[in-house]
């Protein structure tokens, strides 16, 4: 799993069956403070992620498969969750 | 799954039995910078290119999204050796990031 930024999304008609009515999200993989590390990853989005929120994508195909509801879909990189914040866990 | 810009085709006289007839596509993969000129002309990018198995009809000069590692080979039915598998035709990009 990484943490990344949405920096936009993709446009598809002719694509494989399974990704039919999924948003394909440009998921920027980012460090700690934002900056942003590697090449993007377009993944399908079931939270509603929004333009340049933080989220976290994971690449288990297995888990993509069972939300797009197909056991032969090539789905992988997949949105599981919107960053409320991050920090060191330190109190003060 | 990452974008790329196809930039060529190859064809396959021998082959293993699953795969005879298939498409295959050479695939320049977008980086970054790509993302922000993705409108204009397509580029070769300095990333390594990489053979896409296609089953969806991507011709040179399209933009398509490719899956790599294990999930490439979900679709078939036999265990196949393939790793990257063309999974979209971009129609549309659209690309703002955080300034």
């Amino acid at each position: 799993m990484v943490l990344a930024r949405i920096e936009g999304n993709v446009v598809a008609t002719r694509k494989h069956p399974s990704f039919e009515g999924w948003r394909l999200l440009i998921c920027q993989p980012i460090g700690l403070a934002g900056e942003p590390e590697g090449t993007p990853q377009v993944a399908i989005d079931a939270q509603g992620a929004g333009l340049h929120e933080r989220v976290i994508i994971s690449s288990d195909g297995s888990a993509a498969r069972a939300a797009v509801g197909d056991p032969k879909s090539p789905a992988r990189w997949m949105v599981i969750g919107i960053v409320d914040e991050t920090g060191t866990g330190a109190t003060t | 799954m990452r974008l790329g810009t196809v930039i060529g085709r190859v064809t396959l006289s021998k082959t293993v039995e699953d795969l005879r007839g298939a498409r295959w596509l050479v695939v320049s993969p977008f980086t970054s910078e790509h993302y922000k000129r993705a409108s204009k002309a397509p580029v070769v990018s300095k990333e390594p290119s990489l053979v896409v198995y296609d089953d969806l009809g991507g011709g040179v000069g399209q933009t398509i999204g490719f899956i790599e590692g294990r999930e490439a080979a979900m679709p078939f039915d036999k265990p196949t050796p393939i790793d990257a598998i063309d999974a979209v035709l971009v129609d549309k990009i659209f690309y703002s990031p955080m300034q």
